[in-house]
C-alpha cells in the first residue's frame, strides 16, 4: 500500500495485483485437482497425499511471494515465523474477492431458509444483482419503508472451507518452512479463531451495534444502523451509506484540511477503541471505509474484532512511552512479559533482542511521542519498511517470538498507519492516549 | 375417503416403520381400512406408488417456483437453479423416505426405476427451459449436442441427489454449493464458448486454408 517506487517494482502492491496472484494460485489448484482425478481414473488406489502436497506448495508459493508487500506489518515486529499466519490472514481476506457472485435463485433460497420468505416478501424492493463484493459475501441494495438498505449475504460453506483449507495446508507449510508445528500452533489458532468469527454474521451484527453505540461520541465518524430483526446467520441488513471509497475519494484531490479531518477521525476511531474499549476493529482495509458527501468517515464491516487482554495491553502500550523505554530493566521486563525475550535466552541473546526490539518499538511509537504527527512524510515509512526488510533477513528472527496478540494488533496499527499515509493526513495524536505504567 | 395423498402418507409411514415394503397390497389395504380395489384405482403396484411420490415432489417444486414473482424474468440457467433449490428444500421433509427408496435400488448404470415418473416431469421442464435458452440465444445451438443438453441436466440432477444423500452438513449447505457450482459449470458448457469458436476456426481453415490439397484429399 505504500507509494515508495522501489517497492512497486519488486512486489505486488495493489490489491488488484495481489488478487491476481491468488487467481493464479486458484487456477493451479484447480489444475492439481484435475491432475489428481485423471490419474485416479487409471489408478483407483491413488490417495490424496500428492494432491495435498501440490496444493500446499502452490498456496505456499503464492503466500511467500506476497510476503514482501502485504506482510511488512508482521516483519516490523519481526516475528518472521508469524509471517505464515499473517499470510493466511491476507490470503483469506483477499482470495474471497474472487468468489463468483451468487446466483439469484441461491439468494432466494438463502432467504427462504433463514426467514421462510423470499426477499421480495421482506423488502419493498430488492436488487437481485449484487452491487459489491464483501470479504466473504456480497452486498445487495434494497429498500424498505422508503429507506435505502444494504443487505450483505454470505457465500454458503465459507466457514467449512476456511477450516478445511487451514487443515490441509498447515502440515505442509510447516515442513516447507522447516519448523515445528507446535511452535506455530498458537498463532495459527489465533488466526483461525478470528477468521471463523468473521463468518458468524449474528455475532457481527451484535458487535456492530455495540461498537457503533460506544463510538457514537467521536467526531466525524458515522455508522450505518443495523437491523437485527432482518439479519441472521448468513444475512445482515443495514442502512445504505452513501459515499466514496478511500481510493475514489483520493482521486477527487481533496483539500489538505479535508484529508486531515478524515485522518483524525480514523485515528480517533482506532485509538478510542484500543485504549478505551480494549477491543478493536482489526481490519483496516480501505474497502471498509466510506467518505460521506458531507466529509465524514463512514465505517462498515465489524467482522473482525480483536480483544486485547490486560496482560498484553499494558506491557505493549507502556513501551510507547519514552519514560519506560529509557529504563532498560523495565523494558526487558516488558519484553519478557510479551514473550519477545524468552526465559531460556542467553545474556547475549537478551542484549541482542533488547536492542533490536527497542529500536523497533521506538519507531512504531513515533506518532505517539509527539502530540501531532504528519503521516504524509515518506521518511518515516521508508525507515519503517527498511527496518522490517533488515529484520526479515536476520537469522536471529527465524524463530517465532512474541505473544499471539501481536498478529492482529500489528495488522491493525500498521494498516492504520498505511491508510493515514495514503491520505497524507496530519493528525493530532494525543486525543486518546495509551494508558501506561512505568514499572512492573 | 381414500385419496392419492392418504395412500402415499400411509405407505411412507409403513415403509419407514417396517423398513420394507408391505408383503402384499391386500395386507396394506386391510391395515389402512380400504379395499384392494381402492388401492388399485390409484396405483398398479407399490413401485408405481413410489414413482408417484417422487414425481409429485417434482411437480410440487415446479408449481412453487412458478409462482415466484421473479420467475418470468429468470434465464434458463436461473430457472434450473431455482428448481433444484426448491426440489431439495421440499425433499428435506421426506429425507428418510428418499434415503430408503433410493437405497433399495440396485446400484448400476441408468437411473433408478423409482425415479421414472420424476424423470418424465424433469424432462418436460428441462426441455422447456432449454428451448427458451436456445431461442433467446442464451445457450449455444450445436448440431447433435443441443439435443443432449437435457441428458446432461438429468445426470447433474442424479449427481446432486446422491450428493444430498451423503451430505451431513448443517442445513445441507454443501448441497446448495453443489447445485450452484455444478449447474453453473453445466450451463457454462451449454453457452457459446471458446470451443465453438475453435471448431468454427478449424472449419474455416479446412475450407480455405488449402489443407485439403496439402493433406492429399
Amino acid at each position: 500500500m505504500s507509494d515508495t517506487p522501489k517497492e512497486q517494482n519488486s512486489i505486488p502492491t495493489s490489491k488488484v495485483q495481489r488478487s491476481a496472484k491468488f487467481v493464479k494460485t486458484g487456477f493451479k489448484i484447480g489444475g492439481n485437482y484435475i491432475k489428481h482425478y485423471s490419474k485416479k481414473l487409471f489408478n483407483p488406489e491413488l490417495d490424496k497425499t500428492e494432491l495435498n502436497e501440490d496444493n500446499a506448495s502452490d498456496i505456499y508459493k503464492s503466500l511467500s511471494e506476497l510476503k514482501g508487500s502485504a506482510l511488512k506489518v508482521a516483519q516490523m515486529l519481526s516475528m518472521d515465523k508469524n509471517l505464515l499466519p499473517q499470510a493466511y490472514v491476507n490470503k483469506f481476506s483477499q482470495s474471497q474477492y474472487n468468489a463468483p457472485p451468487l446466483s439469484g435463485p441461491l439468494i432466494v433460497q438463502t432467504f427462504k431458509k433463514l426467514f421462510g420468505k423470499t426477499p421480495e416478501q421482506i423488502y419493498d424492493k430488492f436488487n437481485l444483482k449484487s452491487t459489491n463484493a464483501a470479504s466473504i459475501g456480497q452486498v445487495h441494495q434494497a429498500e424498505l419503508n422508503g429507506k435505502k438498505l444494504a443487505v450483505k449475504i454470505q457465500y454458503p460453506g465459507v466457514g467449512d472451507s476456511i477450516s478445511s483449507d487451514l487443515k490441509l495446508v498447515k502440515p505442509f507449510a510447516f515442513r516447507l518452512l522447516g519448523m515445528s508445528e507446535k511452535e506455530l500452533d498458537i498463532y495459527m489458532r489465533e488466526v483461525e479463531e478470528r477468521l471463523l468469527e468473521e463468518t458468524d454474521y449474528e455475532l457481527e451484527v451484535r458487535r456492530s451495534i455495540e461498537f457503533s453505540n460506544a463510538c457514537a461520541i467521536l467526531d466525524n465518524v458515522v455508522f450505518p444502523t443495523y437491523y437485527s430483526e432482518l439479519s441472521g446467520k448468513r444475512i445482515i441488513t443495514m442502512d445504505w451509506l452513501e459515499g466514496k471509497h478511500l481510493r475514489e475519494f483520493l482521486q477527487t484531490n481533496p483539500s489538505q484540511q479535508l484529508r486531515d479531518t478524515i485522518g483524525q477521525a480514523l485515528w480517533d476511531f482506532y485509538n478510542f477503541q484500543q485504549h478505551e474499549l480494549r477491543a478493536v476493529h482489526a481490519d483496516p482495509h480501505p474497502g471498509n471505509f466510506m467518505i460521506t458527501p458531507d466529509g465524514k468517515l463512514g465505517i462498515i464491516d465489524f467482522g473482525c474484532i480483536k480483544e486485547m487482554p490486560e496482560d498484553f495491553y499494558t506491557p505493549f502500550f507502556s513501551l510507547t512511552s519514552t519514560d519506560l523505554l529509557s529504563n532498560k530493566e523495565e523494558t526487558i521486563k516488558a519484553f519478557r512479559l510479551l514473550d519477545m525475550i524468552h526465559s531460556n535466552d542467553t545474556p547475549q541473546q537478551v542484549e541482542f533482542y533488547y536492542n533490536i526490539y527497542k529500536q523497533m518499538i521506538s519507531l512504531f511509537a513515533k506518532p505517539y511521542i509527539t502530540d501531532r504527527f504528519d503521516f504524509g512524510q515518506t521518511d518515516f515509512f521508508d525507515e519503517l519498511y527498511g527496518f522490517g526488510e533488515k529484520l526479515s533477513k536476520m537469522p536471529e528472527f527465524k524463530q517465532a517470538r512474541g505473544v499471539k496478540h501481536f498478529i492482529y494488533v500489528n495488522r491493525t496499527n500498521f494498516g492504520l498507519y498505511n491508510i493515514l499515509h495514503e491520505l497524507k493526513a496530519r493528525v493530532k495524536t494525543d486525543t486518546y492516549k495509551p494508558h501506561v505504567v512505568l514499572e512492573y | 375417503m381414500v385419496t392419492t395423498e392418504s395412500i402415499q402418507t400411509a405407505y411412507i409411514d409403513y415403509v419407514l416403520t417396517e423398513g420394507a415394503q408391505p408383503k402384499s397390497v391386500y395386507i396394506f389395504a386391510k391395515q389402512n381400512e380400504m379395499s384392494e380395489e381402492e388401492f388399485y384405482r390409484f396405483y398398479g403396484s407399490f413401485n408405481a406408488l413410489e414413482q408417484h411420490i417422487w414425481g409429485d415432489l417434482a411437480t410440487k417444486a415446479l408449481l412453487e417456483v412458478g409462482t415466484q414473482e421473479i420467475w418470468p424474468q429468470y434465464t434458463a440457467r436461473e430457472k434450473a437453479l431455482s428448481f433444484f433449490y426448491a426440489f431439495f428444500e421440499l425433499l428435506k421433509s421426506s429425507r428418510s423416505f428418499a434415503v430408503y427408496s433410493l437405497s433399495k435400488q440396485p446400484k448400476g448404470l441408468g437411473s433408478p426405476v423409482v425415479l421414472d415418473q420424476l424423470k418424465t416431469v424433469f424432462d418436460g421442464f428441462a426441455g422447456e427451459i432449454l428451448n427458451q435458452g436456445l431461442e433467446s440465444g442464451e445457450l449455444s445451438d450445436r448440431k447433435y449436442f443441443a439435443k443432449r443438453y437435457k441428458d446432461a441436466l438429468w445426470v447433474q440432477f442424479g449427481f446432486v441427489l446422491n450428493f444430498w444423500i451423503q451430505d451431513n452438513s448443517a442445513g445441507f449447505e454443501k448441497t446448495d454449493e453443489a447445485i450452484e457450482k455444478g449447474l453453473n459449470v453445466t450451463f457454462d458448457l451449454f453457452e457459446r464458448s471458446p470451443i465453438d469458436n475453435l471448431i468454427d476456426y478449424g472449419k474455416f481453415l479446412y475450407q480455405n486454408g488449402g489443407i485439403k490439397e496439402k493433406m492429399g484429399f
